[in-house]
Order: structure tokens, then C-alpha cells, then sequence
């Protein structure tokens, strides 16, 4: 039985066929277009376009978040909107020139690649996708990065497991197969070879990535007790993974897991900062939505993640955005008053996550906030133009910073070890590498005694998985930590509800 | 005098001064104050002036817990008085975060406001399942089943909390709320439940009203 109407949609003027009664977040996404951050729930507002023609009465959600003028203009939220016949909408193409870190420390170690013409590193983030090729001499040919297309099914990991659940897997599975399909293409074609020359590659990221990569089934991970039946630290071949830009018996590692929310990653990270071998008292962290760290000292390690939830990567924030072009990534004040960057130097649409820290450290510090998170100009502490904070924006920073600040706090009270004894704090991830790291301490997202310790490590995820791939002892390396590794459980913790109470005080 | 004293119990509450609220709780007491008016006029109505600032974004979590541990230290000295006297509480309620779930500064702080309210509170603490919630119900006379969610996953277990309460026949006698980051209204009418709050002032607020409707109709 096929009584599925198709009606006619023109976006941004170019005509396509749009199934009758769809939602025309779906459709967009579809078509590429688009920010969901929040996973289509019509929570988050971002998914803003302007559209005309035979569609569903602006809903309920729509409103709380537009106001009679948006919707007189014909500005609605993608997400809740039904097509109802034929339309037109305009929308902005997705990503822009978003800035993504693919270089990162690759400290030296010795050569033994576990390749035997080509190889590549991948790293599967929850945002951000990023590889590289090298050669057996070691060289890096190309490298390459691109949005993780999964995105449209939201911005967190249990948003796209429950989408999973809601049986698109397959679909989760394809779109990063894809997406890593082209990297790989892509980088072969720069660097002048066939991608199936490439015989092995390394491919890491969190637990959550990688299940859906080989798709494995994620529901455990979606509820408390966040058992993780396979934590990976496996070589499988590239047609079990749905690789098809390589041969189909390439080897393909995908590196150990240390738990449900410590993944692959941070694992990778850590082979990277070297903090293990390096018999000093160190911390790794990796600053993003979920925030992973690592304790190392005298041979114990010991590690925790923590949720800090998308404020940093602009959700939850009403002028939040990504770090594209337009968007206000720093912030200072020059005779008291704010002054600021704006990627790509043009007029700002609104403020990414270093600028968002930089923007509360100098409300701070002009006294137009206070140390509870109070802020004496309600509705708006204006950055520049039309670009402001919010009393809301403020309180959900104050629950990100706090959750990254306590995360670390705990991790060391748990194991014992004073902040005065950490000798250095390693900052791996795109954020860390664009945060301005006296703010972050000015701003209580990173303890106050560690501020001068700290080392800015880029994509360290990436970076360890290339050792990994370029010297196959640190495969064994990376696979006996992760089995010593004790974990820090920071839900049902009162050392970290109480950090997490004081922490959230400027 | 007396009211001038009730003052500064409601004043050393809002800054959460809980050593000095529990000094001057003592106070009134040894002064021959009412505890049940200590209760009321000192300790609840400072409470309510914390609760309506953190509905207005004014105040956040961090004060009102410390709010929170200053009423409950005066609580403290107040409780066997009250005992005594045979005050009750103007209702009851059991809350938890449902089963699948650990986050609980969020129900922590709607037990804390209902507390403020002078309610009576059950707390089954996290990962708590449907039929703990109903069954507690039951079993300790509870007139509100408050439900907390914090992960989109563990939200759909309040709709079995719903069908729980239902097929064991308290619909009619318990009201059931639901609350956390990721529900809504538009949720909480979708599954069933009776309110939803956005915040645990309100959540507070709206409990109150319950306790007496339904007081109304068992009268
Ligand atoms: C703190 C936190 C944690 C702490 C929890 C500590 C604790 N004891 O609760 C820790 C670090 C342990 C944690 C862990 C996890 N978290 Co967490 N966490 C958060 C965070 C940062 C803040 C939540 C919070 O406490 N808010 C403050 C309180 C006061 O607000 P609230 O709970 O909404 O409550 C208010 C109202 O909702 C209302 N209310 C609450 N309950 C009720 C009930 C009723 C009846 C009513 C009427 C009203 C009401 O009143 C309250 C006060 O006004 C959020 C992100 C964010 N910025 O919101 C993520 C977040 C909730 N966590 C998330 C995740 C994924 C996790 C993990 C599963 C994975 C991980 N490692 O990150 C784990 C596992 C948790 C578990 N085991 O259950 C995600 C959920 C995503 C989703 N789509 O569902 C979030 C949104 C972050 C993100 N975007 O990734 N988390």
C-alpha cells in the first residue's frame, strides 16, 4: 500500500521532491541542511528557517522560542514543522568554514608501522571527524577533518542512541562509514595513490562511536548501570566495518575502551600526552560535551568522565553557535569595556564556546556578574551588536563549567592527591585548544592550581592513534593501561555533589 | 519583639547562616514562641523568599541548598516540639530519579522546596523503579508521586510509573508530577501524569495545591 504523496519543496530556490506529512527537520537533514543540535525534540531553537507555503500552524515549542515578529517573518523551527503540501524554504548550508583541529602532539617514538604501503589514523568524535595518511617513513601525506554527518540525530550521545533505538542504526552506521569513506578517498587522491592502497588504519573514539561504527548494539549504554559489553582494543577488517574506500581485508584497529564513558579516545590521548611514562603526577583531560580525565601518578591511573552537557559547543546558549565564521571566539576588555574577535572578521551572529569563556571571565571581571552568577543587566550583557548574554546563558554555563571543575576535584580526592602535587595538567581536544586557558581558571572551569601547568595538546585523540599506527608496541601499551585503569564514579558521589555546588560559584 | 525575631530567623535562612537560624530557632523557642508559628513565619517564609528568587533566575542551586541546610538545622530543634503539639504536615509525597537514572541535584532541590513548603517527603533516592514509586505510595499514604528525569532515554519510565499507579487503582487518590531537564508539558499530558513544573519552586507550589484539592474531596 503506497498512498505516500509527494509535493514540491524549493530550497534556498532549487526544487526537490519532499514526501506529503514529513517533518521538515528530517527533510532538511536529509538534504544536509541544518543544525539539530538537540535531536529534532524542538528543545533547543537552533533549527531556525525561514519557510512559506502549505505547512503546520507554528506549534506550542515553536513559540517559546519565536517571537510574533520571527513567525510574521516566516521564521519557524524545522524540527516542529509539518509539510502539509507543496513549500519553500530557506535555510543555511550546514557547517560554513567550521574550525576543526586536525593537527595535535606527536611526540616521537619509534618507527614500526603496522602497515605495510599506507596507513591512516581516524578519530571518530561526537562532533567532529578528523584523519590522516602516512607513508612507512612516517610521513604525514594528508590529513583531512569534516563534521560527524550523525549529528542530525542530535548533538549528544544519548540523544543518537535513542535514535538508534528508534531502529536507525543501520543509518548511524552508514552515515559515519561514509563520511570516513570520503576522508580516506579524499586523502589518497591528495597525496596521489589508490585508496585501496591503504592497508591498515587505526580508528578510535568514544564507546559510543565506535559501537555504531560496527554497529553494536548500544542500548546498555543508553541507562544506568552504562554497562559496556564490548569495549573494542580489536583489529576486524574493513569490510566488517563497512569500509568500502579500502580493500576489504584491510586491518583495521580500533583501540581499547576503558568503560561506557571512557572510551577509546581518551585512551588514545593518553598515549599521546605520554603522562604515563613520564613519572610525573599528571592530568589529561579532554574538555567536550562529556568531559574524560585521566589521573596519573607512580604508576596508578586512574580516570572519570563527567557530563557537562553542549553549552561549550553553543547549545543552550540563545546566541550560542559553532566555531564558524561569524561567530565571536574571543573576548577582552580594553578601559572596561568588552571588546572582541570575530572569525572571519565580519559582523558577529553570535558567540562559540573559547568566546563564550572569555565573555563570562570579562563580565566578571567589570562587575557586571558576580561570584553566585547573578547578573545585574538581565536580559542581556552585551558582548557587541546584537550579540548577548543572557541570566539563563549564565546559569548553564555555571552547570557545564562546575561539572568539568568538580569532575577533576573529585578524580584527585578520590585517588588521594592533592592539586598542589599535579605537576602538569595536559588539555587535549578541539576546545582545549582554543581556550584561553587564564580565563577558564578565571571562570572556575579549570582548578585555580593548575592554571600554570598546563599543556595544550590539540587532537590528542588522533595523534596517539597515528603512534599507535606507527609503532605497534604502543598498541600493547595502550591496551595493558587500559586494563590497569580504575574507574572514578562521579553519579552517587558526595565528594562530587558537594565540589559540584561549590564549583558553580564564580 | 517576637515578629522582630521571626525576621531575623527568615533573614540568617536566606543567606544560609545555618549555625545562627538554629541559635535563634533555640531562641524563640526558650522565648515561649508557638513552634508551629517558629515553623511558619521564621523558617517557611524564608524559604519562600529564596524559593520565589530562584523561580525569578535571581538566586541559583548553590543557595538554595545552603538555604536548605539552614532550615533544616532549625527544623531540627523544632521537630520534637512539633511532634508534641501533634502539627502535621499538610501532606505528603515519595519522589525519586527514575529507574535507569542517577542524576538527583534536581530532585534533591524539588525534596528541599517541598520540605519548605512544610510537606512530608519520602525520598527513594535514584534508579528507582515504577513500582517502588507506587507501592511506597500506597503503602505510606502519599497524596503526590514526584517523578525526576534527566537523560531523554530514562524519561519514557515515567510513563510506566502512570500506568503502575493506574492499574492499581490510586489514580483517583494520588496525583502524580513529573519534572527534569529533558520533560515538558507537552510530555507530561502526552503520558498521563498530572503536572509538570519547570522548576522546583514551582514544583513546590503546585504540590501545595494538590494536598488541598484532594483534602478537599476525602472531606
Ligand atoms: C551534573 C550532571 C551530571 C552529574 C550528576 C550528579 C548528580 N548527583 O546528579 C554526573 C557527572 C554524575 C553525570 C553523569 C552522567 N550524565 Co549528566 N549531566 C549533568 C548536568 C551537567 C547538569 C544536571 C543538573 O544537575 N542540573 C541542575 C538541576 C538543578 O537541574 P534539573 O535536574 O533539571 O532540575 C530542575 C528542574 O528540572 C526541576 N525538576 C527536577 N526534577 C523534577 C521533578 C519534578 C516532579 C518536578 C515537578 C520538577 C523537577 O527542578 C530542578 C530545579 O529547578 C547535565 C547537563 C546540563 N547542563 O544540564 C548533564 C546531562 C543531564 N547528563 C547527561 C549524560 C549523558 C550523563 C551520563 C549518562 C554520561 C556521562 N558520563 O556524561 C552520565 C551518567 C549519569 C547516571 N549515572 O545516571 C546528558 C543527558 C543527555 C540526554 N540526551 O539525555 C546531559 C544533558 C549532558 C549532555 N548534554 O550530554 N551528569
Amino acid at each position: 500500500m503506497t498512498d505516500e504523496k509527494i509535493v514540491s519543496a524549493l530550497v534556498n530556490g532549487a526544487a526537490y521532491p519532499c514526501a506529503l506529512g514529513a517533518n521538515l527537520g528530517d527533510f532538511l537533514a536529509g538534504l544536509g541542511f541544518g543544525d539539530y543540535p538537540c535531536g529534532g525534540h524542538g528543545k533547543c531553537g537552533k533549527c531556525r528557517v525561514t519557510a512559506a507555503g502549505a505547512l503546520s500552524e507554528p506549534s506550542e515549542r515553536e513559540k517559546r522560542f519565536l517571537s510574533e515578529e520571527d513567525l510574521g517573518m516566516g521564521t519557524r523551527l524545522a524540527c516542529c514543522v509539518t509539510v502539509r503540501g507543496d513549500f519553500s524554504v530557506s535555510v543555511e548550508k550546514k557547517g560554513g568554514a567550521a574550525q576543526i583541529k586536525t593537527d595535535g602532539a606527536l611526540p616521537s617514538c619509534p618507527l614500526a608501522p603496522i602497515f605495510h604501503s599506507y596507513g591512516a589514523a581516524v578519530d571518530i568524535g561526537t562532533t567532529t571527524l578528523a584523519a590522516r595518511l602516512y607513508d612507512r617513513a612516517g610521513t604525514l601525506l594528508a590529513s583531512d577533518s569534516r563534521l560527524n554527518p550523525q549529528a542530525r540525530f542530535g548533538a549528544d550521545v544519548i540523544s543518537r542512541m535513542e535514535a538508534a533505538l528508534a531502529s536507525h542504526g543501520g543509518e548511524l552506521a552508514s552515515l559515519v562509514r561514509d563520511a570516513i569513506d570520503g576522508m580516506l578517498s579524499g586523502m589518497a587522491a591528495c597525496a596521489g595513490i589508490d585508496p585501496s592502497e591503504i592497508d591498515a588504519a587505526v580508528i578510535t573514539g568514544n564507546t559510543v562511536m565506535l559501537s555504531f561504527l560496527t554497529e553494536t548494539d548500544t542500548e546498555p549504554l543508553t541507562h544506568a548501570p552504562f554497562h559496556a559489553n564490548r569495549l573494542f582494543g580489536e583489529f576486524v577488517t574493513a569490510g566488517e566495518v563497512g569500509l568500502c574506500s579500502l580493500g576489504e581485508n584491510a586491518a583495521v584497529y580500533l583501540p581499547p575502551c576503558a568503560g561506557a564513558f571512557v572510551g577509546a579516545d581518551i585512551m588514545t590521548a593518553l598515549t599521546a600526552s605520554g603522562i604515563c611514562e613520564s613519572g610525573k603526577t599528571a592530568v589529561l583531560v579532554d574538555i567536550g560535551t562529556n568531559g574524560e580525565m585521566v589521573l596519573a601518578k607512580d604508576g596508578m591511573i586512574r580516570a572519570t568522565s563527567t557530563a557537562a552537557g553542549p553549552a561549550f559547543e553553543g547549545a543552550g546558549i540563545s546566541c550560542g553557535m559553532g566555531g564558524k565564521e561569524g561567530a565571536v571566539d574571543r573576548v577582552w576588555t580594553e578601559d572596561g569595556e568588552l571588546c572582541c574577535h570575530v572569525i572571519g572578521d565580519g559582523d558577529p551572529a553570535g558567540v562559540c564556546g573559547s568566546g563564550l569563556v572569555d565573555a563570562v571571565a570579562c563580565l566578571l571581571e567589570t562587575e557586571q556578574l558576580d561570584e553566585t552568577g547573578y547578573l545585574e543587566d538581565d536580559p542581556a550583557a552585551v558582548i557587541r551588536g546584537d550579540v548577548s548574554l543572557t541570566q539563563n546563558d549564565i546559569r548553564a554555563v555555571q552547570l557545564a563549567k562546575s561539572a568539568i571543575h568538580a569532575g577533576m576535584r573529585t578524580l584527585l580526592k578520590e585517588s588521594g592527591v592533592s592539586p598542589d602535587e599535579v605537576e602538569e595538567l595536559d588539555v587535549a581536544g578541539g576546545f582545549g585548544s582554543y581556550l584561553d586557558i587564564k580565563n577558564a581558571v578565571a571562570i572556575g572551569l579549570l582548578p585555580e592550581e593548575l592554571g600554570d601547568k598546563v599543556n595544550v595538546l590539540g587532537n590528542a585523540a588522533l595523534g596517539g592513534a597515528s603512534m599507535i599506527l606507527l609503532s605497534g608496541g604502543l598498541r600493547a601499551a595502550c591496551e595493558e593501561r587500559t586494563k590497569r585503569i580504575s574507574l572514578v564514579n562521579l553519579a552517587s558521589n558526595p565528594v562530587f555533589t558537594s565540589e559540584y555546588m561549590e564549583r558553580m560559584m564564580f | 519583639m517576637s515578629t522582630e525575631l521571626l525576621n531575623e530567623i527568615s533573614e540568617n535562612l536566606q543567606r544560609g547562616k545555618a549555625k545562627v537560624v538554629k541559635e535563634l530557632v533555640q531562641k524563640a523557642v526558650d522565648e515561649g514562641l508557638d513552634p508551629d508559628v517558629i515553623l511558619r513565619e521564621g523558617l517557611l517564609s524564608g524559604m519562600d523568599v529564596i524559593g520565589e528568587k530562584f523561580k525569578a533566575n535571581e538566586v541559583y542551586v548553590p543557595e538554595v541548598l545552603i538555604a536548605a541546610r539552614a532550615m533544616n538545622m532549625g527544623v531540627g530543634v523544632l521537630k520534637p516540639l512539633l511532634a508534641e503539639a501533634g502539627v502535621k504536615a499538610a501532606g505528603k509525597v515519595c519522589i525519586g530519579t527514575v529507574q535507569g537514572d542517577l542524576h538527583d541535584i534536581g530532585k534533591n532541590l524539588v525534596k528541599l522546596m517541598l520540605e519548605g513548603k512544610g510537606l512530608e517527603v519520602v525520598d527513594l533516592g535514584t534508579d528507582v523503579s515504577p513500582d517502588t514509586f507506587v507501592q511506597t505510595a500506597i503503602d505510606q499514604n502519599c497524596q503526590i508521586i514526584a517523578c525526576s528525569a534527566l537523560l531523554t532515554t530514562t524519561m519514557g519510565v515515567m510513563e510506566e510509573v502512570v500506568k503502575k499507579a493506574e492499574a492499581a487503582g490510586i489514580r483517583d487518590k494520588v496525583k502524580i508530577m513529573v519534572g527534569g531537564a529533558p520533560v515538558d508539558d507537552a510530555f507530561c499530558k502526552k503520558i498521563g501524569a498530572d503536572a509538570y513544573t519547570p522548576d522546583a519552586a514551582s514544583a513546590a507550589d503546585k504540590a501545595v495545591e494538590f494536598c488541598l484539592e484532594l483534602a478537599g474531596k476525602s472531606a
